[in-house]
């Protein structure tokens, strides 16, 4: 079934489909109509979940860990300053290996008070084991949402899917919904391997001495690494059932490339365009497009982006004192190439605080990246001026 | 590292059990059920917070049980009473007091249609003869049988009832109600001695010997009289005996303009009475209608039925034409300064008069007892036979009660003197030393400041309490965060034309239903309700719900008096106490 809906209902008939038992969320623009669909739904039955009003993003997530520690399949969203507040719970969901899974709706961080997209939200909690998948259409938000809970619950990680903020969340967008009993075949019930029980109980995320700690922060290592094949083998298997994949990193017309474009969320649907037009010109130039950040998909894209000369990196975030957060990641995953193999990568900051980016600011970016011999340096920035 | 498998997430080894939590605490939360102020502010010393969460729970037979065991006429009070309980109603800082009145009458009216099927008490030695079957005397009549006592009631008039049948008119209280209460006393094993006055028909010597306890209320008759110019006028009269003849079934002529002094509850009844005969009725006032003593429903009924008040106005002379009243000359008034009982002395203005024609005055400005007929050893003070704290008169073993002492002249202040006359006079029979004469020994025995129950006199509280301390739970002490706003149910009320043309009941009480919507916006102020808000919210999960109904245990082990069950208890049940004390 085909329905014409905005990313933030995408994210909801994910959630819905993936039979999420408890939500708790706290509203803020642009994410409220995530949570507001979703408590219809479970007010009118379409959804047999638990739906709690809370007063505050630390208390949804800490729902969400309550919920998940008791063996439910959990969910909330959110967005910009509701994220911050979740900081330290997001550290709870990890270490305590919670499988939820959240949408983030990327939205500039105050001040200047601004609710449109920018990624520097979700980047600032890149360091709280948080699988991060980005998405480009609603129709990859709602097959993301599923895929994630699945991803989740195998390696026993929380994963955020993150969109962006007006761009696709309240942008409408045709969306194949996928039969309910063909989404219950690819995700059965959660199974956890560790819940509050009271016939053995037991508490979690008490004191552990160093060696301990240090040694359940490997194994938290571990899972991220293997999550990269996780996600894998489900994009696969929802490819067998559903007929699309996305992949952790998707390169486009990337053949014989000498110039690579690395986007990442909505730009990369500016930048096809873009690379289509030069194409047509009979120009190398080509696009990456990063869906995982966390795991960070260090191979593939040496893979795909070891044979070209020039990779321009387009970052709609900042690493203030840094510049581009994709950029510095993708800088650091090629550093070890042998240096005959390893591509100039300049670094493009756009579209803060949600500014559009539009196919002549890729071209700009294009040229500029053409006309350099090397980057100038770390951070470029379009569309402002210094 | 060591060699054990170290598990992915921080999981204990044991239980949480291990980690005794109580260890850290300095303060512990206590259960203590106190006083809602409904029960305090009762005059008859009714549990009303205790049968309203039985109705609450759906006991409709246990709480018809506790109300009956406090109060002989629910009926009759829940249609007569100026209900304080309301006024001291917690409920009413918060939105509108729960409208008890309307409950009682509903539960009053299923106790009628249901009664309860009690066992005969084992009986007693001890005789006990009451004068004057008014609501003092019923109430001792019934306390007093159902304390296992020999019990007659004698009354000069043809029935029992006193002035609940002579003198509160039928539109108010209809006489099925009051006729199936007071068949009810009489079930309980209650003598009935109609048509005899003593004193006269029996001397006092006589009567006073053939009982062990004698109780007298005789209640207030007199009508006082309003000492103005020319009052022997043919026309003038006093309201009280106009509402009696009225209840007898006379319609006497009062002609077509009816002038009615007074601002209490006779007055209000006159003017409604009069109302109904086809007169053009004026109600005068000394003061303002902000003083007026009469239950503030009243005044708006008689209002709406028609009465015109005219404040801050008294009769100063009646004039006459062929030896008849035609006419009140009035006198002005303004408020001086407030007199002993607080309110603002009425002063006259000597020269603003006006004049109002009138075929009939109705003086309603208080009635008194007529002691002349009393045995003269009974000491009086003011007006009134002298009681203590359980109607004890001068002369043992006689006791005394109601309208005939000198106390508050309401009928649920009547119920209340004859419950506390029947306490003393089983305390006399049983020889027991505590409830001293100064009402020290009966603190134990009442709700709080509020009259003696029955339940804690016999010692046999059908609810199970936890830790009573006797003192009333003030407003603040609740937690009204965990209570939403609902408005107040009004009792239905006939139409005005039905109304002013006869004697039906006008005010129709509550639906079922609705009575029972108001029972669910008791807070249950001071008592354990079972809410289990204090188990739900207690981090440690430490609370835990007895099995036997009464209330929670607390595990001390686990209790680290944080306080949360003591700040969230929407009822100041749980307080918390500093430890070892």
């Amino acid at each position: 079934m085909k329905k014409v809906m905005v990313g933030n209902h995408a994210v909801s008939w994910g959630a819905r489909l993936s039979r999420a038992e408890v939500i708790a969320a706290y509203p803020i623009t642009p994410q409220t109509q995530v949570v507001e669909e979703l408590a219809e739904m479970c007010a009118d039955g379409r959804l047999a979940a638990r739906f709690l009003k809370v007063e505050s993003e630390h208390s949804a997530m800490a729902a969400c860990i309550g919920a998940s520690a008791a063996g439910a399949r959990a969910f909330t969203a959110t967005s910009s300053q509701g994220l911050a507040l979740m900081h330290e719970l997001l550290h709870w969901a990890s270490g305590g290996r919670h499988p939820i899974v959240m949408a983030d709706i990327n939205r500039a961080l105050a001040p200047g008070w601004n609710i449109w997209t920018d990624q520097s939200d979700s980047l600032s909690q890149r360091d709280t084991g948080w699988i991060q998948l980005y998405c480009e259409t609603n129709q990859e938000v709602l097959d993301t949402t599923i895929m994630a809970f699945k991803l989740a619950e195998t390696v026993d990680l929380p994963v955020m899917l993150v969109l962006d903020a007006f761009y696709l969340s309240h942008t409408a967008e045709p969306v194949d919904i996928p039969d309910q009993a063909a989404v219950d075949a690819f995700l059965p019930p959660r199974r956890a391997r560790f819940k509050l029980d009271v016939a053995d109980p037991h508490s979690f995320g008490g004191l552990v001495r160093p060696d301990s700690y240090i040694a359940m922060r490997l194994q938290l290592q571990q899972a991220m690494d293997r999550a990269r094949d996780v996600f894998e083998r489900v994009e696969t298997e929802w490819e067998r059932r559903f007929g699309r994949k996305y992949g952790a990193v998707e390169a486009y017309r990337a053949e014989d490339a000498e110039l690579l474009l690395v986007t990442s969320g909505t730009i990369t649907s500016t930048a096809r365009f873009t690379v289509d037009r030069r194409r047509e010109r009979g120009e190398p130039v080509g696009l990456v497009k990063v869906k995982m950040f966390r795991p960070f998909p260090v191979e593939p894209l040496r893979v795909a982006l070891g044979d070209a000369r020039q990779v321009a990196v387009v970052d709609r975030n900042l690493s203030p004192g840094r510049g581009g957060i994709f950029a510095e990641e993708i800088r650091a995953a090629l550093y070890d190439l042998p240096s005959e193999r390893r591509p100039e990568i300049f670094g493009y900051v756009v579209g803060l605080g949600g500014g559009d980016v539009t196919p002549a600011t890729i071209d700009e970016i294009i040229e500029r990246t053409r006309a350099g011999a090397a980057p100038e340096r770390e951070d470029l920035w379009v569309g402002v001026s210094p | 590292m060591s060699e054990r498998r170290i598990p992915p997430v921080a999981i204990s080894e044991t239980t949480t059990l291990a980690t005794k939590t109580g260890s850290w605490k300095y303060i512990r939360p206590v259960y203590r059920d106190r006083v809602a102020p409904c029960n305090a502010g009762c005059p008859v010393g009714i549990d009303i917070e205790g049968y309203l969460n039985l109705l609450r729970e759906g006991r409709w037979d246990e709480a018809r049980d506790l109300l009956l065991l406090e109060n002989p006429l629910p009926a009759v009070t829940g249609r007569v009473c100026h209900h304080p309980c309301e006024i001291s109603c917690n409920r009413g800082r918060f939105d509108e007091p729960v409208a008890i009145h309307a409950v009682e009458r509903m539960l009053g009216d299923y106790a009628l249609e249901h009664p309860p099927a009690e066992a005969a008490p084992s009986q007693r030695p001890g005789e006990v003869g009451i004068v004057g079957a008014g609501p003092a005397g019923l109430a001792c009549a019934y306390h007093l049988a159902r304390l296992g006592y020999g019990v007659t009631v004698f009354d000069a008039a043809s029935e029992p009832g006193g002035m609940l049948r002579l003198g509160i008119p039928e539109y108010r209280l209809p006489r099925r109600v009051l006729d199936g209460e007071i068949e009810r006393i009489r079930a309980h094993g209650v003598s009935f001695q109609c048509g005899v006055r003593i004193g006269q028909d029996i001397s006092w010597r006589c009567f006073i010997g053939m009982f062990d306890a004698v109780f007298v209320a005789t209640g207030a008759h007199v009508g006082r009289e309003l000492g103005v110019e020319n009052e022997g006028v043919a026309g003038v009269r006093a309201g009280l005996d106009f509402l009696k003849a009225v209840n007898r079934g006379e319609r006497p002529d009062i002609g077509r303009r009816v002038v009615v002094v007074g601002g209490g509850n006779t007055a209000m009844d006159c003017a409604r009475t009069a109302l109904r005969l086809g007169a053009e009725t004026t109600v005068l006032y000394r003061r303002t209608r902000t003083e007026m003593p009469a239950i503030t429903e009243e005044i708006i009924e008689a209002e709406r039925e028609g009465a015109r008040l005219v404040f801050l106005a008294a009769p100063a002379k009646f004039h006459a034409r062929d030896g008849r009243l035609c006419a009140v000359e009035c006198v002005r008034m303004r408020l001086g300064d407030p007199d002993a009982d607080g309110r603002r002395r009425p002063i006259p203005i000597p020269d603003d008069r006006f004049t109002i024609e009138a075929d009939t005055v109705l003086a309603a400005i208080g009635e008194s007892a007529d002691l002349s007929g009393l045995p003269a050893e009974l000491a009086r003070e003011e007006a009134g036979v002298a009681v203590d704290a359980v109607g004890a008169t001068s002369r043992v073993p006689v006791f005394a009660g109601g309208d005939v002492t000198n106390q508050p002249r309401a009928v649920a202040d009547a119920i209340g003197a004859g419950k506390r006359a029947a306490v003393g006079i089983d305390r006399s029979f049983r020889h027991m030393s505590d409830g001293g004469s100064d009402g020290e020994g009966l603190l134990p025995y009442r709700f709080a400041t509020g009259n003696v129950s029955l339940a804690r006199w016999r010692q046999a509280d059908p609810v199970p309490r936890i830790n009573s301390r006797n003192e009333v739970v003030p407003f603040d002490d609740l937690n009204v965060h965990h209570f939403r706003r609902v408005r107040r149910h009004h009792d239905e009320r006939l139409g005005l034309a039905e109304s002013r043309s006869g004697f039906a009941e006008v005010n129709r009480g509550l639906a079922r239903d609705d009575a029972v919507s108001e029972a669910l916006r008791c807070f249950n102020c001071g008592v354990c309700n079972r809410c289990d808000l204090c188990l739900i919210l207690c981090p440690d999960v430490a609370i835990s719900r007895r099995d036997d109904g009464g209330g929670y245990d607390i595990a001390l082990d686990y209790c680290k008096g944080c306080g949360v069950c003591a700040e969230e208890c929407p009822r100041g049940v749980l307080t918390m106490t500093r430890e070892g004390l």
